[in-house]
């Protein structure tokens, strides 16, 4: 789970390796809010996978790829 | 997870974000009036349900998107320096903090250092992206690897 400069320098960096998923860094931003934003909670619950999936799913995170199980 | 269990994960994050590092069993023990062997075992529960990392000799690793220990990914938050085990982490750290923080780490292939503002969780370059290599079923399999 990397940042690079752009598409091309993945691409790259993958050397012929299969792709995983590129994401646009304000996807990212979003995602990292959403994912992160309540770990510091004082009353703070484990996430279930189901609250998982629908924080990707709804940043378009969507397909078997971004399937938690 | 039971009740006791999330108390002691609750404690644990909290210490490590007043300490800057990532809190001794003997220093949790304390905070939630328990013995340190409590501590431990309830560390192993937390790593087992994905609640927190613990390294091989059973000390914390990651309580994330923090990690205990020094990686390429430095970001600068709430007036401190901290550790984020991933990109993502990365923008993690300020999400948890609720606080702008700025991105240190470098393009993996071409090593020239990445720096980035994150402010109202907005970051000031947007042509960078995040790659994620393996499908999100396997993220658990080996997160130091994730």
């Amino acid at each position: 789970m990397l940042l690079f400069r752009s598409e091309d320098h993945v691409d790259r960096w993958l050397a012929g390796r299969t792709p995983g998923a590129t994401v646009p860094i304000s996807k990212l931003a979003e995602l990292a809010d959403a994912w992160w934003g309540d770990r510091l909670d004082p009353a703070w619950e484990p996430h279930t996978r189901e609250q998982n999936q629908q924080i990707l799913d709804d940043l378009g995170l969507t397909g078997p790829f971004w399937r938690l199980g | 997870m039971d009740r006791p269990d999330i108390q002691l994960r609750n404690a644990t994050y909290r210490e490590f974000v007043a300490l800057g590092r990532a809190p001794t069993a003997e220093e949790v023990a304390t905070i939630v009036g328990t013995d340190p062997g409590e501590v431990r075992a309830g560390w192993r529960r937390l790593h087992e349900a994905h609640a927190l990392v613990l390294d091989d000799a059973g000390e914390i690793r990651m309580v994330n998107p923090f990690s205990a220990v020094p990686t390429s990914h430095r970001v600068v938050a709430a007036g401190k320096g901290w550790y984020a085990n991933c990109g993502w982490d990365a923008f993690g750290v300020g999400s948890a903090l609720h606080v702008d923080s700025v991105i240190e780490t470098e393009c993996p292939d071409c090593h020239e250092p990445i720096r980035l503002v994150v402010r109202d969780g907005r970051p000031d370059d947007a042509s960078l992206v995040f790659h994620v290599l393996v499908p999100a079923v396997t993220w658990w399999q080996d997160i130091g690897f994730t």
